[in-house]
């Protein structure tokens, strides 16, 4: 077994091995440089990079000889056979039942009793999971009581615990009370009670307790859980639901009958995890199965042989997504689920995931999970702008003006992908856009999102769509504009093409749309307001478009937060000339320049196309692309403002930061806007959004 | 001459989603090295999605493949979703009513395909797209039956040629997309689009040959 030595060598102070730089490889090595490159890494502890200059080759080559070492078994990376079988049932499990994570504990421990490791299992995982401001439900049982017996989560601020059920006897040690006490404690977070059984008499009763202000301020509390943490029971005879005094007023013969072979939260579910009818259902006061599988994170933790088809039902009924389980237990789910040849994996070592290539250093982002980021962005958007806006239908992909859609006015409709905010969602709000779609980073949202915007902007007289016109868009925008006809909803579109860097004149049709979009949804978005018919809308509409002029300049490209690398280059000391908002090709890649240089090469562009006259008056907008500061903005506008005034055109408006930004990408944009009476009328008519207020 | 039941089948589209979310993560490998890294899990979801409504349902391949076409259609975005979202649905299209799918059904499904992601993209072969799969797959499953050869022979003719089709997107430089922008360095790395797209074809042909009769 060889592993990475604990004392890496830091810069070329004391590099053995830059005595050996050169093209030759060192005798010792023999004739094999992935030797020569694995000695460097695992025995010397160098770095990659350390590696690439002793070697005297690039650090791709280093990269791929490591990998492929482990490949043709010249490095062999070997894992405490216990560990190793649990970790790849879990990652089984993960995979199988798309699970968000899995811990499975060793089952050949015999140092503690099974329930013991589940709950420093648990305890762990809570400890990963848990955040500040979480409200977390608890049911109950005897391995939830585990987890908080060794649990000990420190510094959580504003924490609340939820009893999931109501109570039960206090026959046992872990009724839901305590069990809910036992967390919160563990956690140090506030416990909210249900103080009522958890199973009545009578459906009438339960209904009575409901509507008491005490339980339904708790069961409100229950409704704001983002986490769950519950045990899974098995029905077989020995299992100790049937002692535990949950259930000792009825007989569970009717629901065995029916198919049911587990409990998850007091609810009965069958083998493919359906819920199991019975004369419970109305007398029970507690989570309810569907209120449970819209908790976003919810933590199972079960382990036992006897437990296989209760976890299976579960994990087939999609109940949890966290999954804590023993070895054993998580084999035999995935036996009985029929995944075969695991036992051949476990034998192996498991086939580890390729390094990836590192040739650029990844860039550092604020980030949970990856795959999250528009899902948590737009959680905090909502939570954030709920004076401007609100999800339709309670989805965040699909937003709507807080008293912006009216009878008998145009609806605006706009949207496009993420990471150009504050565009699209910014711009929504009474005098602008009625409701905005929103896609996945830099893509396009589905056509569905865009219906449901059509429909709640619609106020009888039509929908206008305008948005930036991308492949991607204009198919899921047309999509969507023939489904809203399909429900008698007028729709007409303009797709902004104000980027005059990426076409010529004769191809005005192609441009794409930038952040000139800000100033072509104000207008849009003013039209609609004043109750001008679709067909007005959509020509001034279609005239401001025509009318704004935008060009950018790139110095720095943007970074995915799925890669966390620069998806493309621009050299040191280069610039791009045109570039759009996605990083698409510009006009010119140069070296860069002043920027008063760079300001009048845009604006002589915008020139040659808008052909002022004296006296003309215009709109002015500096945007940035996400990481270049206001300080360079206004050297940015100090320019533009002095191009236009010595042709003597005058600035009605200006406005200088963020408005349609490519995520950390660093440059800039000019947009503008060559105004008539009319433009500039609908230019000042009021609106109210997030990021943009006229009064 | 062979023939597949287009009633039942439609479990091989629950094993095309199968296949599609297992290769999620190395999807979004390879498109994280010239692309945005999101293509195995927009791929995961919709397939996902689609394999939910399907499942426990006993569906023919052109139900099926309708569902598929219209969920990664109007729930997906994106470019992908309106491509794929299209190819499902006019294969499903030539397919409805159909109960025995012979050899030139199956070219005629294969054909409208093609055309109609044609309709609502660019890209031709050689510009380092999922095109660079699919025509040569379809010209080998035509070549195959114009040869004489039997359906379960086209068939595998037709996977052959759709793993060599990914396989030259190596060699290609991108110039269509966001991996266009990368010019020169999108050599030597796989396209995602074409590499989904024969695991799509291979799948879906595999299914129909263990079925002939």
């Amino acid at each position: 077994m060889t592993s990475k030595t604990s004392s890496p060598r830091k810069g070329g102070a004391s590099r053995s091995g830059a005595t050996d730089t050169s093209d030759v490889i060192p005798l010792r090595y023999g004739d094999d440089p992935y030797v020569w490159a694995c000695w460097l890494y695992y025995e010397d502890g160098m770095t990659q990079g350390e590696i690439a200059d002793a070697m005297g080759v690039s650090r791709a080559t280093v990269n791929s000889y490591l990998a492929d070492a482990r490949e043709k078994g010249i490095v062999n990376i070997s894992l405490e056979p216990a560990r190793l079988a649990s970790l790849t049932i879990a990652q089984e499990l993960k995979r199988h039942f798309g699970l968000a994570d899995c811990l499975v504990v060793p089952s050949d421990d015999n140092a503690r009793p099974l329930i013991d490791s589940l709950g420093v299992a648990g305890a762990m995982a809570l400890q990963k999971l848990m955040k500040s401001g979480d409200t977390l439900a608890v049911s109950w049982g005897r391995t939830v009581m585990s987890v908080g017996e060794h649990a000990d989560v420190q510094a959580l601020q504003d924490a609340t615990v939820v009893q999931a059920t109501g109570g039960t006897t206090a026959a046992f040690s872990y009724t839901p009370d305590l069990c809910a006490a036992s967390i919160a404690r563990a956690i140090g977070a506030r416990c909210v009670g249900i103080t009522a059984p958890a199973i009545v008499k009578s459906g009438e009763l339960r209904q009575m307790l409901l509507d008491e202000p005490l339980l339904q301020e708790q069961f409100a509390t229950l409704a704001q859980a983002n986490r769950i943490l519950f045990g899974i029971s098995s029905l077989r005879p020995n299992s100790t639901i049937h002692t535990s005094g949950f259930f000792d007023t009825v007989s569970l013969q009717d629901y065995l009958a029916a198919g049911a072979v587990g409990v998850v939260a007091g609810r009965f579910i069958d083998e493919r995890g359906r819920p199991v009818a019975g004369p419970l259902d109305d007398r029970t006061v507690g989570i309810s199965l569907d209120m449970l599988r819209r908790i976003g994170t919810r933590i199972a933790v079960a382990g036992g042989f006897d437990k296989v088809p209760a976890l299976l039902a579960a994990l087939r009924g999609g109940y949890a997504n966290v999954l804590i389980t023993d070895a054993a237990t998580g084999h035999g789910i995935l036996r009985a689920d029929g995944v075969t040849g695991l036992d051949t994996r476990i034998s192996q070592r498991p086939k580890l995931a390729q390094t990836p290539s590192s040739y650029r250093a990844h860039v550092k982002k604020f980030l949970n999970n990856p795959n999250e980021v528009v899902e948590e962005m737009l959680d905090g958007v909502v939570r954030a702008h709920r004076d401007y806006i609100e999800p339709i239908n309670g989805s965040h992909r699909a937003l709507v003006a807080k008293s912006g859609p009216r009878p008998g006015k145009v609806g605006l409709v706009i949207g496009g992908g993420t990471g150009h905010e504050p565009c699209f969602l910014g711009y929504v709000g009474k005098g602008l856009a009625d409701a905005v779609a929103v896609g996945n980073i830099f893509s396009s949202p589905p056509p569905d999102p865009i219906v449901q915007c059509a429909v709640a902007a619609s106020g009888g007289e039509g929908v206008l769509f305008v948005y930036g016109n991308y492949a991607g868009d204009v198919m899921n925008f047309e999509m969507a504009a023939e489904i809203a006809e399909e429900k008698g909803i007028a729709v007409r579109t303009v797709l902004t093409t104000d980027d005059i860097a990426s076409s010529p004149i004769e191809d005005r049709e192609g441009r794409r749309g930038v952040a000139g979009n800000f100033f072509i949804f104000k207008i849009a978005g003013a039209a609609c307001d004043r109750g001008l018919s679709l067909d007005a809308c959509e020509a001034v509409t279609r005239k401001a478009n025509v009318r704004t002029y935008t060009v950018g300049v790139a110095l720095e490209p943007c970074s995915m937060p799925q890669t966390r690398r620069h998806n493309f280059e621009i050299g040191p000391d280069d610039m791009e000339i045109g570039m759009g908002i996605h990083g698409e090709p510009g006009v010119t890649r140069e070296r860069i320049k002043p920027a008063d240089d760079i300001t009048d090469a845009i604006m002589d562009n915008i020139f040659k196309e808008m052909k002022p006259t004296a006296g003309d008056r215009v709109a002015v907008l500096v945007n940035s692309f996400g990481a270049t500061p206001l300080m360079e903005l206004y050297i940015l506008y100090r320019r533009v403002a002095q191009r236009l005034a010595a042709k003597n055109i005058e600035i009605e408006a200006n406005w200088i930061g963020h408005y349609c930004t490519s995520l950390d990408m660093v440059g800039a944009s000019i947009s503008i806007l060559h105004l008539d009476q009319e433009l500039t009328d609908l230019l000042h008519h009021p609106c109210e959004t997030a990021f943009l207020r006229i009064n | 001459m062979q023939t597949f039941s287009n009633a039942s089948s439609g479990a091989i589209v629950l094993s095309l989603a199968e296949r599609i979310i297992e290769n999620r993560a190395y999807l979004s490998e390879i498109d994280g090295k010239i692309g945005d890294g999101d293509h195995g899990v927009n791929m995961a979801k919709g397939f996902g999605m689609a394999a939910d409504r399907l499942k426990d349902k006993d569906t023919t391949l052109s139900e099926a493949l309708d569902t598929l076409g219209t969920v990664l259609m109007t729930e997906i975005g994106g470019s992908m979703g309106p491509l794929y979202g299209v190819m499902f649905t006019e294969f499903a299209e030539k397919l409805d009513g159909v109960p025995a799918i012979d050899a030139a059904t199956y070219s005629t499904m294969l054909h409208a395909g093609l055309e109609g992601i044609q309709s609502i993209g660019s890209a031709k072969v050689g510009d380092k797209t999922l095109i660079d799969t699919l025509v040569p797959a379809v010209e080998a499953f035509d070549g195959a039956t114009a040869n004489g050869k039997s359906f379960d022979e086209a068939l595998d003719a037709l996977v052959v040629a759709a793993e060599a089709g990914r396989d030259s997107t190596r060699d290609l430089v991108a110039k269509i997309g966001r991996a266009s922008r990368l010019g020169e360095r999108s050599l030597g790395v796989l396209d995602a689009g074409a590499t989904s797209c024969a695991i799509i074809l291979k799948e879906l042909s595999l299914g129909a040959r263990a079925r002939l009769a």
